[in-house]
């Protein structure tokens, strides 16, 4: 360790150009550290005097003096030949050591000064010692002497410089036993009187030690959260994993074969030109033939007559003027008939272009048909040369049961080597085989291959959805009869849907559930799909998320007989009409004493705020419970659920906030039509304001280490209305 | 005007100060306490006026709760001191330390009991030229005697206070023995000139805008016991004209600083909530 920091000490600091730096391995390690414990306290004492620049020359005065007799010790002892120049080597040392403040960063570390004087001291001698660098100390054997002498010293110094050892080092016997506040650290209670600490705060260290458990058991609580948050993502990532391989397996193959049926299409086309053109070729070669053959003989013609006419001229006269006439006609109807001397074929050809259309329409269609619940895209291909007029693909679905009824097989002739098949029923296995048929018969089938259709889209159960500022709970219905391997949310931003493209998903959802973190005070759309071996489903109907305030709605299933519920779920009635008092038989979900009704409030921490209108004259209770809380008993009247009770009798108003059946007794003279209830898990809270006046009434302080649920009850016949999606208003965040 | 600093010590990050200064209402020295939190350092903040015995300082334990609102809180004294008049040192519920908030109208009072102009005009005045405090934002509370001085400020300054709150105030002096006595050495027999300084009279009065009045009273206070408080006439009057009261009583709370330290905070939070809307 040593020679690591001084190596480190020895290249990071600016090494001043006069210092060789030599390794330390010179010297044992044993050694060097007991040669100057001593010599370590006085140095850094020395060493932090300077750096607090305070000149305590007598303590530097001291320290040389020191030296200088420990210095004129070995000199005695040893009889050091150049003793003197050693020992004014030795002093001057002293000098060399005001360099300390080059280096205020090695001088605060406790052992650092000592190792770094030493440096010094040797690099400061081999300056000194100029070029001998390492070689400055001179012999081997006076380093074997020297070292010897600092053995000795050590032994001297421990019991000469005892007493100058400040208690800076660490004294385990007087251990610290306040706490400062101010500094945050531990300190003795004498400390406090002088030195820095003289005008902070202080506390006992039992507090301190309380108050740092007490930190450290909510930081616990957070850590857990974040470990099974934590375990729950990885087990989502695990899922994912094994998804993003499957789909590659499928996009492998797919696209191999499709891009076999491009090559494919690319080369019969390419014969196709080719044949083409060479049959261009012919026609104007022989067009052109033609015209050579036809401009031959009109030579030939010509010559004759030119043949003839020479001829002619070499005849008597009246044979000539005989033969000239009728030779002029002739010439004459020859020379009248045209003479085509325009080339009736072009020599150059038309630029060959493929046309990629249909291919682009092909890989366009590849990729427009999706894996939809109800279509497949089967591809095959041919195994060898044959010639094939037509392929028969033929499917069935598959059965793992009853092997007795036949499923109806379907066959499909078509002439290419991919088919889509449609009409087919949602997230079920069909297996299909293939058939080659040309003049000579069918081919053996082919191997069947297994298809899954994409399941059917889920419904999203918008009645159901809860959140708050910070989450949404949504739940949907399957949408499909036989389970499917998971589902996907999707979702986005209202605001922007197109233009940021953006979707959130989550993948890999086990259940027909979910909780999705989502941004304050925005829209979110929501989509869901299933998955399963043969692809996604298509999206779902859309649900719409609006993260202000918290929604939710009353909950059905927990309400007592005597209420009924609106279709929105926000308004809960108690109807005039005379109800015998039978005993309702204790049930754990529905209310079966206090005529209330539970609302479903999205499972998430933090804080939240709704509001309910109520008559002056109605008899109500409103709060929270916990959701077992027990539904036999009155709500406030046990210690798992709160509440804000009026009634009104005689003409006066009364108002009672229970809690296991205790009030305190506050009086309230404007009755609150419409109720704010802020339930803030952070600070254990539940208050209740009077909204139209923004005056707070009262707050409970609870421990909810389970969720709650808002509950309402209605004591007389009469209705109230809950108000959702309401962010806090101002007043309500002093509380 | 001029002010003479007595004290200053620092406290949760703000200064908590005493001044004297010659009062005109009264014709006397007067002293009062100014807290000025950290806030008012750099910019104006809201008054809160206190008014009880000068204990409040350093037994209430408000300090924390106004450094965090940024609210000054200012505490003057319950009664002009050293005026010399015959009478005035008999007793502790009449004369010195018991000024009664009123502006006296009998002799020998008349000349220095006036702290009701005190508390409600020279003193805010004092305190805008002064002090870093913005004078459209002003509240009252007090305690017992203290806590009927900030009622009756409030009820007959509607619009002037923001908002006001108290600790087991005297809420009907006109029916109990304490403002009998007190009103009828100040004002006279004249029983029509009691009711202008009367909470629960004032209340069936009240015209103006909407106040929110929040009050704690400790159910084993003793003068609770002994009808000198009289808060239900009180609540009963703001009931009938709609006047929003929230009234606390606090099982096994007294009359002590101990019972005002318990819920200073909520007091405070109250204030804040209306003068730093």
């Amino acid at each position: 360790m040593e020679e690591e920091s001084g190596e480190e000490l020895g290249l990071d600091r600016s090494t001043p150009k006069d210092f060789h730096f030599y390794h330390m391995d010179l010297y044992d390690s044993e050694d060097r550290l007991h040669l100057f414990p001593e010599e370590n306290t006085r140095m850094r004492k020395v060493v932090q005097a300077e750096m607090a620049n305070e000149s305590r020359g007598a303590g530097d005065g001291k320290a040389q003096r020191d030296l200088q007799e420990e210095v004129d010790e070995l000199v005695h002892l040893y009889g050091l030949e150049d003793d003197h120049e050693l020992g004014d080597e030795f002093v001057d040392e002293n000098i060399p050591r005001t360099g300390v403040s080059e280096y205020p960063p090695y001088m605060m570390k406790r052992r650092d000064p000592a190792r770094e004087q030493r440096d010094w001291r040797l690099s400061g001698e081999a300056a000194e010692a100029e070029d001998l660098g390492f070689g400055g100390w001179g012999s081997a054997g006076q380093c074997q002497d020297l070292r010897e002498a600092y053995r000795y010293t050590h032994g001297r110094a421990s019991e000469e410089y005892e007493c100058y050892v400040i208690p800076e080092e660490e004294d385990e016997e007087e251990a610290a036993d306040v706490f400062c506040v101010t500094c945050k650290t531990p300190i003795r209670a004498f400390q406090k009187v002088f030195d820095e600490h003289k005008e902070h705060e202080v506390i006992p260290l039992n507090e301190a030690l309380e108050s740092a458990k007490d930190e450290i058991h909510k930081n616990m609580y957070k850590l857990e959260k974040q470990i099974i948050e934590m375990e729950n993502f990885a087990n989502h990532l695990e899922e994912v994993f094994i998804t993003v391989e499957e789909n590659f397996g499928k996009q492998e193959q797919n696209f191999e074969s499709h891009y076999n049926e491009i090559l494919e299409t690319l080369a019969q086309k390419y014969e196709e030109k080719i044949q083409a053109l060479g049959e261009k070729k012919k026609e104007k070669l022989e067009a052109l033939y033609g015209q050579l053959v036809s401009c031959g003989e009109n030579l030939d013609t010509c010559k004759e007559l030119m043949e003839t006419i020479e001829e002619m001229c070499h005849e008597e006269k009246v044979d000539f003027i005989k033969d000239a006439v009728a030779m002029a006609d002739r010439l004459g109807k020859f020379l009248k008939t045209k003479t085509d001397v325009e080339i009736s074929a072009q020599p150059e050809f038309e630029d060959q272009t493929l046309d990629f259309s249909d291919v682009e329409q092909l890989m366009g269609s590849i990729n427009t048909i999706p894996a939809t619940g109800s279509s497949v895209r089967v591809c095959w291909s041919l195994y060898s040369d044959d010639t094939v007029e037509s392929y028969q693909l033929s499917y069935r679905p598959v059965q793992d049961s009853s092997p007795g009824t036949d499923q109806a097989e379907f066959t499909v002739t078509v002439k290419e080597t991919y088919c889509s098949v449609t009409n087919l029923v949602p997230n079920t296995q069909y297996e299909f085989w293939v058939t080659a048929h040309n003049r000579a018969g069918p081919s053996p089938s082919s191997e069947r291959a297994v298809y899954m259709t994409a399941p059917s889209p889920p419904i999203i159960k918008t009645k159901e959805i809860r959140s708050c500022e910070e989450a949404v709970l949504i739940c949907w219905e399957s949408g499909n009869l036989n389970p499917v391997d998971s589902y996907t949310v999707e979702l986005t931003q209202a605001e922007s849907p197109e233009a940021s493209g953006v979707t959130e998903s989550v993948v890999g959802i086990p259940t027909c559930e979910s909780v999705v973190q989502l941004q304050p005070g925005r829209s979110y759309i929501i989509y869901v799909r299933a998955l399963n071996m043969g692809g996604p489903s298509v999206r779902s109907e859309p649900a719409t998320v609006h993260t202000i305030g918290s929604y939710f709605r009353l909950n059905k299933d927990t309400c007592h007989p005597w209420l009924t519920i609106s279709e929105d779920g926000l308004t809960a009635v108690r109807s005039e009409r005379r109800t015998p008092a039978r005993e309702l038989s204790p049930s754990d979900t529905h209310f079966t004493r206090c005529v209330a009704v539970m609302g479903n409030l999205i499972p998430v921490r933090g804080h939240h705020y709704w509001e309910v209108e109520v008559d002056e004259h109605l008899d109500y209770r409103v709060g929270v419970a916990f959701a077992d809380v027990r539904k036999q008993e009155d709500l406030g009247a046990n210690c798992l659920s709160w509440c804000m009770r009026h009634t009104f009798a005689s003409s006066r108003h009364k108002y009672e906030f229970l809690h296991n059946r205790t009030t305190p007794d506050i009086r309230i003279t404007v009755p609150p039509k419409k109720i704010g209830i802020l339930l803030d898990y952070e600070h254990s809270k539940l208050s209740f304001f009077n909204v139209d006046l923004s005056q707070h009434l009262y707050t409970f302080s609870c421990q909810l280490h389970e969720f709650v649920h808002p509950c309402f009850s209605l004591e007389k016949p009469g209705c109230l209305k809950v108000h959702n999606g309401i962010s806090m208003p101002k007043h309500v965040t002093f509380y | 005007m001029a002010l003479k600093q007595i004290s200053s010590n620092k406290c949760f990050g703000g200064l908590q100060k005493v001044f004297e200064h010659d009062s005109v209402e009264l014709n006397c020295k007067m002293k009062f306490a100014v807290y000025l939190p950290p806030k008012a350092e750099t910019g104006k903040c809201p008054a809160l006026y206190w008014l009880s015995e000068q204990n409040f300082i350093s037994k209430s334990g408000y300090h924390q709760s106004a450094s965090e609102h940024g609210l000054v809180v200012i505490a003057p004294d319950t009664s002009p001191r050293g005026c010399n008049i015959k009478g005035e040192d008999e007793s502790w519920d009449f004369g010195t330390g018991a000024g009664f908030y009123v502006d006296a109208t009998e002799d020998p009072w008349k000349t220095n009991y006036r702290m009701y102009s005190y508390v409600t005009e020279e003193l805010p005045q004092l305190i805008n030229a002064n002090f870093p405090v913005d004078p459209q934002r002003m509240s009252i509370f007090g305690h017992s005697m203290g806590g009927h001085g900030a009622l009756i400020c409030a009820l007959k300054n509607p619009g002037k206070y923001k908002s006001v709150s108290a600790f087991a105030p005297i809420c009907n002096p006109v029916l109990c023995p304490w403002g009998k006595k007190a009103f009828s050495g100040y004002l006279g027999t004249d029983q029509s000139k009691w009711k202008a300084y009367d909470a629960t009279h004032l209340v069936k009065s009240y015209p103006g805008s909407q106040l929110d009045i929040l009050i704690d009273q400790g159910k084993d206070d003793q003068f609770l016991l002994d009808g000198q408080l009289l808060p239900d006439n009180f609540i009963a009057a703001c009931t009938e004209k709609k006047i929003p009261v929230v009234f606390r009583l606090q099982e096994g709370y007294d009359h002590s600083y101990y019972f005002i330290a318990t819920f200073i905070t909520d007091h405070i939070r109250h204030h804040a909530k209306y003068l730093n809307a």
